[in-house]
């Protein structure tokens, strides 16, 4: 029964990396590819509608929360869909090979960021009065939960966000992830938002990026649903269920233990950009 | 309370509209994935209509996935049209027609 087996390789991946707040869908692809021998463009389908799921199914809370920056994000939007729309137009001309090499440097960098921790780089010095950022409303506050007080926040450098934020749809669209790993870079050092705004705003606009691209593969009947499927409420389930079950794994072990994966994952999907299967079927 | 920040109140109204827009939606899709791969190992060939079968719920569900942050897209854009905030107005509308764009080049390249 493959569907109940892509099920539950989804349920795990999206459970383990609920634990350290960390999106699934890098790990969707090459679980797809090196394992079940799925076609990379049907694994990249599969994964981008996981990526949606997962980030409407998370959202709510933020949102109640008062942490997404809705304003910022629906900005942020028509950079990252004019990037996965980008992407469409090109995964058609680019080969397999150079799409798992691209995948390799993106959990290459995503092994590296999690060896590295996030650093706050909150800028508190008063936005110029011409800038994007006040002329757009953006600056806010969220209600900080161990103060129980408000902490406002300035937003800087939109255009450099703008900019950034269109390469993260575009490796999106091109690789399936949610490109978590480039926005919420681009969010701390650019627009210099604190952490938990950061993740929260970066969450809620995955799910737009995303479906632009997915939305154009699914009408030209690239989305293959019986993979599609499966895979998307395994890692919707596995993110609401798995972050409360495993609640207590130790973090640091947690990490040095992902770090290990990216790597290995990063050379399986390297070796097969030159035609090397190692692991799995050749199906 | 009224009239005492109407900026925040309506915020925060717009926020809870748009989580229960995704909560609700979210479990609506899933429910029909759930359904559908139940119906697909159960009775893999039984459909009760051309198109309404195991494959078909799942098919409608993974839609209705996509169709959920374009959906709360499209309600933001309603919010700012109501509020008069005609920059965001403009803006949400765009992040749509960048969408309907995508959709275009699906189906036509």
């Amino acid at each position: 029964m493959p569907a109940l087996w892509l099920f539950i390789a989804a349920f795990g991946a999206s459970a383990l990396g609920g634990t350290l707040g960390m999106a699934s869908g890098i790990f969707i692809v090459p679980l797809l590819t090196l394992f079940f021998g799925i076609d990379i463009h049907a694994a990249i389908g599969a994964s981008l509608i996981s990526v949606i799921a997962c980030s409407c199914g998370s959202a709510a809370p933020f949102l109640e929360g008062r942490l997404t920056n809705v304003r910022l994000a629906i900005l942020l939007e028509t950079a990252t869909t004019l990037g996965a729309v980008a992407g469409v137009l090109m995964i058609g001309r680019i080969s397999t090979a150079f799409l798992f090499g691209l995948f390799a440097v993106i959990l290459a960098v995503s092994a590296r960021q999690m060896l590295s921790r996030r650093q706050e780089v909150v800028d508190w010095s008063a936005a110029n009065v011409k800038s994007w950022a006040t002329a757009l409303r953006l600056h806010s506050s969220f209600r900080d939960r161990a103060s129980g007080g408000s902490v406002a926040y300035q937003v800087h450098r939109v255009p450099l966000g703008l900019g950034l934020m269109f390469g993260a749809g575009l490796i999106s669209a091109l690789l399936g992830i949610g490109s978590g790993v480039l926005k919420i870079p681009a969010m701390d050092t650019a627009l210099r938002l604190p952490i938990k705004v950061s993740s929260a705003t970066s969450n809620f606009m995955i799910g737009v990026t995303a479906a632009a691209s997915a939305g154009a593969y699914f009408v030209r009947g690239d989305i293959d649903i019986r993979i599609a499927g499966p895979v998307a409420l395994g890692s919707v389930v596995g993110a609401l269920l798995g972050a409360r079950v495993l609640i207590g794994l130790p973090a640091a072990k947690l990490r040095v233990f992902f770090v290990i994966i990216l790597t290995l994952l990063a050379v399986e999907m390297l070796l097969n950009a030159f035609g090397i299967r190692i692991l799995g079927c050749a199906a | 309370m009224r009239g005492m920040k109407p900026e925040l109140d309506d915020a925060s109204r717009r926020d809870r509209i748009i989580a229960a827009l995704l909560r609700r939606g979210t479990w609506c899709a899933s429910f029909l994935i759930a359904a559908g791969m139940l119906w697909s190992m159960a009775w893999p060939s039984v459909a009760v209509r051309a198109g309404l079968d195991g494959y078909g719920l799942m098919r409608g569900g993974v839609a209705l996935f996509i169709l959920l942050p374009v959906a709360r897209v499209a309600v933001m854009l309603a919010v700012f049209v109501r509020e008069r905030d005609r920059a965001y107005t403009l803006i949400s509308a765009l992040v749509l027609a960048v969408i309907a764009t995508g959709l275009a080049i699906g189906l036509l390249l």
